[in-house]
């Protein structure tokens, strides 16, 4: 084991040795009880299978076994959760460049000096991040209502029939809309504090240089921040796979929003209206593992630029 | 070093005797001394429950019940069979949906309580009332309390203002809401609500449509049966003909609707009073209620939507004082009185209910006879079975017939029928039960 | 070198000469900020005045024609089986508060010792920390529910609470700020001084990266006022919970009940409220540099 401080010979060497172990303890501790655990739980439930005998009335008519593999070919192959998968997926594609394309946008205006209304807009930009995504998918919810909607109120003032949100052809967008009113305050704030990290001499060198605004943002601030925005890509697609508030809270107000959605409300229906726990195990760990495979790759490439003073 | 230790360790240390002070353990002890206050606790969200809950309360100093409002029926399912399997937190007491009960006993969440209940107690419930809690079997797993027999709820002002007559057959429903579309093309007589299964549950059940049996030791699944059928087509026929609505009813859209008089009609069931006066309280006076429309006028029969009982859980350390408690708010005038009064149900003890509904709910005040159609209505319902997984055929009815609605197709909604009869039945067959 | 490694660098005094060239005004990158400004003020805007509307003016009057009912609306939602609204506002203080701070010194603990300690595991644990902010809400409720269970912390505040308090995300966050903001010198002085590990944690690290303790509380209080889920399978009893589960289910019962939506309207907007005040008190500590946070000046 090897002490990171190099050349002292202080006498507490000792005390250096456990002070990690030490700092680490109560994270080492809480992690293992509220995720490493329950983790490990969902992986053996996943294998796992309730069998019922006869008609499964009265105590002792069901039992759990082994199941193998079975639950994970469930999964699979159930056309729920593939088409969920699919839609989540079509949903993402419009989300992230949606969310982090204005997010970027606002980022770069509000480093820019000669535009007005900064102070006001970024706090405004970043107060739906304050707001429950339970909270916010009701009150969209209720503005998507052709009885509430102000663009219907509009739309019937001038004569024209006002698209329904939540018809079947609009209802991914619908649902996008309230991620990126969710997301993008909050990306805009990440991609703005990278922003004001870039060292004035830069840009004072190209504005020298005779650059316009358009020119040092795209050429000399964009480049520059593209860990952060590799970063929040990676999050917001974790966020996009775990899409359960928004379509949940919406699901009762029309017909186009069915249980299994999208791929969280899947395991959700499994688990809580089917009751077969075995079964969403299983497809938790399928939608995680997916999650890893997408996301730990870009993540590691971007920890090594993170960290590589640090560590060098 | 050493304080650096004791620091962390007072940390987590305080930590676990906050946690610990907050944490508030409620199970009981386990012994049933019968001197000793016993506490109980009751899942259930109808209304002022806690209120109807007082009487017993102040009358039983020795049992005291306490009631946990739940969300609805589905999500107090939900939490009950998760905290049987985790194996705590259940309560002593629930209100038990009809269709749930075949769910929840397969699951071992509800204890058998023949014994505990005294042998008068199945005398006051109709033989098809008390089957649902015993599902045909020696046991008896709860106590009704109410029942949803459906009729006809309509706006009496505009019949008149379009000359209209109240339907008495599904011919002349279909008549009916083809007129009043006509007349008003933004009106509807009413509308198909592809997010309430157990709705359509008692229109299937009029035609006498049962979409589960018992056939020895096997299940038997019959969703997709020629009654069912006929039913869905007839809705999707309506909705595709654009006379009837599609969009889900208990939706603010929907209660909006109510208010400003474009859904003209509601099949809905005996305790729609209580929904009409908060959805649709501009209106109070203008609504009338009948008796459903019929397939075979010479048979009148209508179904059930929702109804509860009271159940006790197979976790509760007080099975006996539960039961008693069970018996007591279902059949005792006093609580029947004040369920009927009170928390606004319809009690399933219909003759201590006939004793105390002489007069119409608040919001029927324009209709004295509201008690003598329901009690005419009541006794006609057809009986039915429910399934150990009800569950699984009401999310497929959501996933299956939303489409359907959505697209106005009557071949989609008879297609939708279908897919629920493959998804519920693969869904038994998967689980392990014996089925044919 | 400084603690305001975090804070952006202060460019006020650097290179005034090019700044300060005089230019128009960008009148296109106003109207965009504002545009989006208002977007984000749909709803915030709408949840004001609906708060002022009467049961039967939500669905019949103009989308945001303010109405005078407020103070009614605010009072049949207190009267709401006796206050139980208050109750879930209190509880969800003492989830996100209790849970925030909790958090944020675990997370401060284990975000030095991993940034400026290297001990055996240290590689490991830092993977399993990364990939535990990968993994979703969802997948974690449903065992952790039948583990606490197994414990009897089930419908308890202790159910909550303790998941709540171990936030991945936070620790990571924790390590990029010793990174940026401890220098290793500074820690090796106060070593030579005579310091234990203990007092060097407390003394000097802590006052360091303070900004960045206070992003990584209010990262995580919003984190668990915002949680849904877990609350929601945990508890049973609507007297424990926080204000996103209690409103979730008063606007179930809407559904049969709609005089409920207008409490429901007024809930969320009491609800936001505290946690847009603490935005604008705290707005300057809202800095996050997840990605970049190294780069020192």
């Amino acid at each position: 084991m090897r002490i990171m401080a190099t050349g002292t010979t202080k006498p507490s060497t000792g005390s250096r040795r456990t002070a990690p172990y030490v700092f680490v303890a109560p994270a080492v501790v809480l992690f293992t009880l509220s995720i490493a655990i329950p983790i490990g739980y969902a992986v053996y439930l996943s294998l796992r299978t309730v069998k019922v005998s006869g008609l499964g009335l009265g105590q002792g008519a069901r039992s759990e076994t082994w199941a193998g593999l079975t639950n994970y070919a469930r999964s699979l192959t159930d056309t729920d959760f593939l088409t969920s998968v699919g839609r989540v997926v079509l949903y993402g594609a419009i989300v992230i460049p949606m969310m982090l394309g204005l997010a970027l946008l606002f980022a770069l205006l509000l480093d820019t000096d000669r535009v007005s209304a900064r102070g006001f807009s970024r706090v405004v930009i970043f107060l739906p991040f304050a707001v429950p995504a339970v909270i916010s998918s009701l009150l969209w919810g209720f503005l998507y209502l052709p009885s509430v909607s102000p663009f219907t109120f509009v739309a019937t003032a001038v004569g024209i029939t006002a698209p329904q949100p939540l018809a079947p052809n609009l209802v991914l967008f619908a649902i996008a809309n309230i991620a990126v009113w969710g997301g993008t305050g909050f990306n805009m704030i990440v991609l703005y504090t990278s922003l004001r990290s870039i060292p004035t001499e830069l840009r004072d060198a190209a504005r020298l240089d005779g650059a316009n605004e358009l020119q040092i943002a795209l050429r000399i601030k964009v480049p520059i921040i593209i860990p952060s925005l590799v970063m929040t890509s990676i999050f917001s697609l974790i966020a996009t796979l775990q899409v359960f508030a928004e379509p949940t809270v919406l699901r009762p107000l029309t017909n186009t929003i069915s249980t299994s959605w999208s791929p969280l409300m899947t395991i959700y229906r499994d688990a809580f209206t089917r009751d077969d726990i075995y079964s969403a195990a299983a497809t938790s760990v399928v939608l995680a593992t997916a999650t890893f495979v997408l996301s730990f790759g870009f993540l590691r490439v971007v920890q090594a630029r993170a960290f590589a003073q640090e560590t060098r | 070093m050493r304080r650096l230790l004791r620091g962390s360790l007072v940390l987590l240390a305080s930590s676990a005797m906050l946690l610990t002070a907050c944490s508030s353990g409620s199970s009981g002890d386990g012994t049933s001394n019968p001197s000793e206050k016993v506490e109980l606790t009751y899942w259930s969200w109808a209304t002022n429950m806690d209120k109807t809950v007082q009487v017993w309360n102040d009358s039983h100093p020795n049992i005291h019940v306490t009631v946990n409002k739940q969300d609805g029926g589905d999500p107090a399912v939900t939490k009950l069979l998760t905290a049987v399997k985790a194996g705590s937190g259940a309560p002593d007491l629930m209100q038990a949906e009809y269709q749930a009960i075949p769910t929840m006993v397969a699951a071992g969440a509800l204890a058998d309580i023949k014994a505990d209940l005294g042998p008068d107690v199945q005398k006051q419930f109709s033989p098809g009332v008390w089957s649902a809690v015993t599902l045909g079997t020696a046991a008896v797993y709860a106590v009704p309390q109410d029942s949803g027999p459906m009729m006809f709820y309509y706006r009496d002002d505009i019949f008149q203002k379009y000359g209209l007559t109240v339907p008495t057959t599904w011919d002349e429903y279909a008549a009916t809401a083809r007129k009043l579309h006509a007349a008003d093309p933004k009106a509807f007589l009413g509308t198909f609500s592809a997010t309430d299964p157990g709705w359509f549950v008692g229109l299937t059940q009029q035609n006498g449509a049962s979409w589960w049996g018992i056939d020895g030791d096997k299940w038997s699944v019959s969703i997709d049966s020629e009654q069912s059928r006929k039913v869905a087509g007839y809705w999707g026929g309506l909705v595709q003909e654009g006379v009837i609505d599609n969009t889900p009813m208990y939706t603010p859209g929907w209660n909006a609707a109510l208010n400003n008089g474009t859904q003209v009609g509601w099949l809905s069931a005996v305790w729609a009073p209580g929904v009409l006066a908060g959805s649709a309280e501009t209106t109070v006076g203008k609504w009338k209620v009948a008796p459903m429309p019929q397939w075979n006028s010479g048979a009148p029969a209508t179904g059930n939507w929702g109804g509860s009982s009271t159940a006790v859980t197979a976790q509760s350390q007080h099975k006996a004082a539960a039961a008693q408690f069970a018996a007591w708010i279902n059949t005792d005038p006093a609580a029947v009185k004040a369920l009927a009064t009170v928390s606004s149900v319809y009690p399933a003890d219909t003759a201590a209910s006939a004793a105390v509904l002489t007069s119409p709910p608040a919001y029927f005040a324009n209709q004295p006879d509201f008690y003598s159609v329901v009690s005419k209505v009541a006794s006609t319902a057809n009986p039915f079975t429910y399934g150990p997984n009800t569950n699984v055929a009401y999310s497929a009815y959501n996933d299956a017939f939303g489409p359907a609605a959505q697209a106005k197709s009557q071949a989609g909604f008879l297609t939708a029928l279908t897919r629920m009869q493959d998804v519920t039945l693969q869904d038994l067959k998967s689980t392990g039960f014996s089925t044919n | 070198m400084t603690v305001t490694a975090l804070e952006p660098p202060a460019r006020t005094a650097s290179a005034p000469t090019a700044r300060s060239r005089p230019g128009r005004p960008n009148l296109l990158g106003t109207l965009v900020l504002l545009i989006g400004a208002l977007y984000c003020l749909i709803p915030v805007i709408w949840v004001l005045t609906a708060a002022t509307k009467s049961g039967a003016e939500l669905f019949s009057t103009f989308t945001y024609a303010p109405s005078t009912h407020l103070w009614d609306n605010i009072l049949n939602l207190s009267a709401y089986r006796d206050g139980l609204f208050w109750r879930w506002a209190l509880n969800t203080v003492f989830y996100a508060g209790v849970g925030g701070v909790l958090s944020t010194v675990v997370s401060a603990m284990a975000g030095y010792g991993l940034a400026k300690f290297r001990f055996r595991g240290r590689a490991a644990l830092f993977n399993a920390i990364l990939a535990g902010v990968l993994v979703p809400g969802v997948i974690l409720a449903v065992p952790q529910y039948l583990l606490f269970a197994q414990v009897g912390l089930t419908n308890s505040y202790a159910g909550v609470l303790l998941p709540s308090i171990i936030s991945p995300y936070g620790i990571y966050l924790a390590r990029i700020y010793v990174s940026a903001a401890v220098p290793d010198e500074v820690l090796e002085s106060a070593r030579t001084d005579g310091a234990g590990e203990a007092r060097v944690f407390r003394s000097i690290v802590m006052p360091m990266m303070a900004p960045g303790l206070v992003t990584i509380f209010l990262f995580q209080f919003v984190a668990i006022w915002n949680n849904f889920l877990l609350p929601y399978v945990m508890l049973g009893d609507d007297r424990l919970f926080p204000l996103t589960v209690g409103l979730s289910g008063l606007l179930n019962q809407g559904a049969g009940q709609p005089a409920l939506y207008t409490s429901v309207i007024t809930g969320a907007l009491l609800s936001i409220v505290p946690l847009v005040a603490l935005f604008l008190l705290l707005q300057r500590f809202w800095r996050v540099d997840i990605a970049a946070g190294a780069v020192k000046s």
